[in-house]
């Protein structure tokens, strides 16, 4: 996503799936105005309540236009996928996939042309290099010391096996991370095929580890459009072998599933969904009556949500401001536009080091608790003369305006820790009279006529997927929700989940959070008999009721 | 599990299965009878109502799985707990607050507060009942301890209206436009300063109003005086008896010529007498509001039994109210309690925080402010991870008792500091509980011969082992905020205008907006209690443009979050 010449180059070969991809949206839109409607009558309350799929629409309207704009700027999977704030998708971006390194190897033949075989004679993989096996085991070596939950998991699982019997085909970023949950799920008793979500994403050694012990792989960095389905077809495509469950970032293999092998598709007995994106495709078919199988929206949980947003915010909006200006905080005067998960973390963060934080805010409840959290409410225009940075992180469009950047003092940083690169207006300081400079990769000064300068970061696009790391800590989060609701669905007997869209149940939510507190040495308490029976709770949760907001 | 997706919000289902005591009034009897053999008959009144209440925590214990020998049995207990409390209560104070005490209804607490002390005990003996009373202007259409305190009481209302600047601007918002013109609403509540300016506010949006008091030792005489001569039928005193509760009850249901449309209720007396009583009456009711959790599960429970015939609105769980209730208030609370109480200082000290709820994390980032080392016991591995993330140590309370300065209880559970926790304490160790009713300590395990009880303070007791280790015991395990601190008049302005949104919405609602069912305040009202708050912080909210409304799919002017949204 920072390197410009991939992004041209990109263009070209996305275009016709740019196409596909809007229509595509057309189309949910045109499904979720209808929704939307319902959603503002402020007296179809109990119908708003009673399902999930009714709460989400003014967060799906807002992908689509989102969608949209990223589309024309950076027609990757990537950049699609950047809105939802999947942190799977950074994971692209992060140091980890710096590691690819190996495969700059100018070898132009496709992979899909190259006859291959692992160590074990079994050639039903297609990679880049099968060669790169043993340094792709390093790496995941490596990102399984992070992941200390997962593996814990197998440890605690392996005798019960399960997932055994379970065959199932995923479609997810193939990164060091990911294996490591792939070979959970092998540990556990499951057969995998594997192709990746994104044509850039792929550590190709890490493919080829993967592929040397057995997986069936089916990915390489930089496929074409074409190679992208041709992959997912060869995963899902298999003589004697059907697929029954699904473990989908993106809802693209759950789509080719849906329309190409209509027969597989109403065997499978689940699937698995993270991103936002795969998620309300999924509203979308069942909204539309055609999701004949039970899926699990794990992009939803709670513990994914917080760590997506409040914890990792607060943490990577003090990296990357670091990383790109060198700037210290202490008595700054800060703006941070929008009051949310993520602005309540960067505030927190930022207090925390002494600047002094004002809040922009158009929602009442959270601007009341942005005043009791002890910031100051202003509108942005009110303060814009003093600020030393500006934070967006609104979801909106246009938030910090040219109108605005033409009255900030000389040197103050702008930045994005939003939602899109819509927040701030970049378009507007195109322009001829202003100069821009690039001082460091990332950072722009752009220079007014008289002189003064506005450091913009990353052009406006997502400070912490651009300037910083993504720890594997969150990923790890991710992965254990992913391989939890896969084991829920396959062993959920008969009858449980229906032919709809469900949440992660609360339980393993909770098991997800408790598999994670080793790691901070965390010792949970446990109820005795008599409190349980007091509370009315089982001893081993769920401990909350489902509206709890925490 | 499969219909966890459906359940973000609490809803009907949500809520467990009727237990007897609710809503089969007959069984209810028979318990009191059962009853009447261990206490006092004024206890009576206080258990009749204590087991017809739920507290919040059971609502939220009911589970599907639950069976229904379990539930009864975890509701003997909580009744036998709640029993003790009262004693407590009763011994010290005999204020019917303890009923509803374990229920975190932060409009209980008002009996409390300070401003409560100005209703003097007069020693006139006769029951207002038998007293003729008429306003200056004549009118004799209620009854009250004595009419003649009525300029005292306004001061008190003048007063509470200085920090309730959200129903000011709602008067003058609205008052011109008259919204609830045309509404005859019965309210039972807490009569107060707090609530007085409540129902003038109703009354200057064109309500007519008649009052009860939903509690017998909580009215403010003074107030009550000055309502009726303001000219609303105001039917309650400090120190009714039970029948005089239901007395007034009656009377302010029952005039003639005056038929109620709306209900305001705490607590769910007031809905239950008119249902039982005039059903007719129930039948045509434009819409009740409720404010208490107790109220709330009644409400449910007629609803799940398909005997809630008009719509009725849950302020309680709005995210405004809980959020004040609990984080915010908490978190001033702790600090004021145990200043006043010990005078402690916090820097440096070591805490345990027992549950990381919404209390519990007030405390903590009250405590953190103010340097001291803080750590955490939770049950819940959800709430145990933010702690973590947060930068709490989470522990087991054994691990380390033996070290900390203070416990600071927020579970909502029972036994949580044990006998064998406080027999390792330090001397001088702190204990105190913020949480949800007086069981969290294992006060009994401390009312034993060899420890010495040694009153220090009011609200503190020194517990001596007989090797001369103290601990210091804040409030005998009860609330500490609501023993020991005051309630801000800000956050009974929070509730009393989401009761006065709440009563516009449901008799301004156009038919068939609302079906015969238990509502959340639509999430714009939310937001706008919230905005009618900002002022006071001098807050200056942002404007979406049209385009960026459009852009994000919102109207200009909210709601602007999904329901589910967990701010």
């Amino acid at each position: 996503m920072s390197d410009p010449a991939v992004e041209v180059k990109l263009e070209v070969k996305q275009a016709s799936k740019e196409v596909k991809e809007s229509e595509n949206v057309a189309e949910k839109y045109s499904a979720m105005t209808v929704s939307k409607n319902s959603e503002m009558n402020m007296g179809d309350l109990s119908s708003a309540f009673s399902a999930v799929p009714t709460h989400k629409p003014v967060k799906k309207q807002i992908q689509f236009v989102e969608d949209k704009q990223e589309f024309s700027r950076f027609p990757t999977k990537a950049g699609r996928r950047s809105l939802s704030r999947s942190i799977s998708q950074s994971s692209t971006d992060s140091y980890s996939s710096a590691a690819s390194y190996t495969d700059s190897s100018d070898d132009e033949t496709s992979p899909r042309d190259k006859t291959q075989v692992n160590s074990k004679g079994s050639s039903d993989f297609c990679v880049k290099n099968i060669k790169q096996a043993e340094f792709g085991r390093r790496e995941i070596e490596i990102a399984e010391q992070d992941m200390t939950a997962l593996i814990s998991l197998r440890k605690r699982a392996q005798s019960e096996k399960p997932l055994a019997g379970a065959k199932i085909v995923g479609c997810t970023h193939i990164t060091a991370q990911t294996a490591v949950l792939i070979e959970t799920l092998v540990a556990l008793g499951a057969q995998c095929r594997w192709t990746a979500c994104n044509i850039y994403s792929t550590q190709n050694e890490v493919a080829a580890a993967l592929s040397e012990t057995g997986v069936a792989v089916f990915a390489w960095k930089g496929e074409s459009e074409d190679d992208f389905w041709w992959c997912i077809d060869r995963c899902v495509n298999n003589e004697g072998w059907q697929p029954n469950m699904i473990l989908d970032d993106g809802g693209d293999l759950t789509h080719w599933m849906y329309k190409k092998y209509p027969n597989v598709f109403k065997k499978i007995r689940g699937i698995v969904e993270e991103s936002v994106t795969g998620v309300h495709r999924l509203y979308q078919l069942s909204k539309a009556g055609k999701l004949c199988v039970p899926a699990m929206n794990v992009n939803d949980s709670v513990t994914k949500q917080k760590f997506d947003n409040l914890y990792c915010c607060r943490e990577s909006i003090l990296d990357g401001l670091k990383r790109t200006t060198d700037v210290m905080f202490g008595g700054k005067q800060v703006v941070i536009c929008g009051y949310g998960e993520v602005g309540k973390g960067c505030c927190a963060a930022l207090k925390a080091l002494g600047s002094v934080v004002s809040i922009t805010e158009i929602d009442p409840i959270c601007a009341l608790q942005a005043c009791m959290d002890g910031f100051r409410v202003v509108k942005l225009n009110e303060v814009i003369r003093q600020v030393d940075v500006i934070i967006t992180c609104t979801g909106n469009k246009n938030v910090v305006t040219r109108d605005q950047l033409d009255r900030m003092k000389n040197g103050s940083i702008v930045c994005n820790m939003g939602h899109s690169n819509t927040e701030i207006d970049v378009a507007s300081l195109r322009t001829p009279e202003l100069t821009w400079e690039r001082v460091r990769s990332q950072v722009d000064h752009v220079i007014w006529p008289d002189g003064k300068r506005v450091i913009l970061l990353a052009e406006g696009r997502l400070l912490n997927l651009s300037c910083s790391t993504v720890p594997t800590f969150v990923l790890s989060i991710t992965a254990t929700t992913q391989a939890l609701a896969l084991i829920e669905l396959y062993n959920a007997p008969e009858g449980r989940y229906k032919q709809d869209v469900y949440l992660l149940p609360k339980k393993m939510d909770e098991y997800v959070a408790s598999l994670h507190l080793t790691t901070f040495d965390a010792h949970l308490t446990e109820l005795s008999d008599d409190q349980a029976k007091y509370l009315g709770l089982n001893k081993n949760g769920p401990f909350k009721p489902n509206y709890y907001r925490y | 599990m499969a219909e966890e997706i459906d359940q973000t919000l609490p809803q009907p289902d949500e809520y467990p299965e009727p237990c007897e005591d609710v809503v089969n009034g007959d069984e209810e009897e028979e318990n009191n009878k059962h009853q009447s053999v261990k206490c006092s008959p004024n206890l009576l009144q206080m258990l009749k109502a204590a087991e017809s209440r739920r507290t919040p925590q059971s609502r939220d214990r009911d589970r599907e799985e639950a069976s229904g020998t379990e539930e009864t049995e975890a509701q003997k207990t909580d009744m036998q707990i709640q029993f003790n409390d009262q004693k407590h209560e009763f011994n010290k104070r005999p204020a019917n607050t303890g009923r509803r005490s374990l229920s975190r209804s932060i409009s209980q607490s008002s009996t409390d507060s300070y401003s409560s002390a100005c209703s003097e005990s007069s020693e006139d003996e006769s029951s207002p009942r038998d007293k003729p009373q008429a306003t200056s202007k004549g009118l004799s259409d209620f009854c009250i301890k004595n009419i003649q305190q009525a300029e005292f009481g306004r001061r008190e209302i003048m007063i509470a209206e200085q920090e309730m600047p959200a129903l000011m601007i709602l008067r003058k918002r609205a008052g011109g436009e008259k919204p609830l013109a045309g509404a005859k609403v019965m309210g039972c509540t807490h009569i107060t300063p707090q609530t007085a300016v409540l129902m003038e506010t109703l009354s200057q949006l064109g309500a007519q109003c008649r009052w009860a008091a939903c509690n017998i030792f909580s009215t403010q005489n003074a107030v009550a005086a000055a309502l009726a001569e303001g000219g609303i039928s105001v039917f309650a005193w400090k120190g009714e008896s039970e029948d005089d509760f239901w007395w007034c009850i009656d009377r302010c249901v029952g005039a003639e010529s005056w038929q109620p449309n709306m209900i305001l209720d705490d607590g769910g007396d007031l809905t239950h007498w008119i249902q039982k009583k005039y059903p007719s009456i129930f039948k045509k009711l434009k819409g009740i509001v409720e404010e208490s959790v107790t109220g709330i599960y009644r409400l449910y429970q007629l609803s799940k039994a398909g005997r809630l015939c008009v719509p009725a609105m849950n302020v309680n769980d709005s995210v405004t109210k809980q959020k004040f209730d609990n984080l915010y208030c908490c978190k001033e609370s702790v600090l004021d309690g145990l200043k006043r109480t010990t005078d402690v200082m916090f820097g440096g000290k070591q805490v345990v925080v027992c549950g990381y709820g919404e209390v519990g994390k007030g405390c903590c980032a009250a405590l953190k402010a103010l340097g001291t080392v803080v750590n955490v016991t939770e049950a819940d591995p959800i709430c145990a991870l933010q702690a973590c993330m947060d930068g709490f140590r989470v522990m087991k309370l054994g691990e380390v008792v033996r070290q900390v300065d203070m416990v600071i209880t927020c579970t909502g559970n029972k036994n949580v500091v044990g006998r064998e926790h406080m027999d390792r304490m330090k001397n001088g160790c702190i204990v105190c509980n913020m949480g949800h009713s007086s069981t969290e300590i294992d006060l009994v395990s401390l009312r034993t011969a060899e420890l010495r009880w040694e009153r220090v303070r009011p609200q503190v007791d020194h517990v001596i082992w007989p090797d001369g280790r103290r601990i210091v015991l804040l409030a005998e395990g009860r609330l500490l905020n609501l023993s020991c601190s005051t309630v801000p008049s800000f956050v009974l302005s929070i509730t009393a205008t989401t009761q006065a949104l709440a009563l516009i919405e449901l008799y301004s609602a156009p038919e068939g907006r609302y079906k015969q069912d238990v509502y959340l305040l639509p999430k714009k009202m939310d937001e706008y209690v919230a905005s009618l708050h900002l002022p006071t912080f001098d807050a200056h909210l942002t404007e979406l443009t049209d385009e960026q409304g459009k852009y994000l799919g919102i109207s200009k002017h909210g709601p602007y979050k999904p329901n589910y949204y967990r701010y």
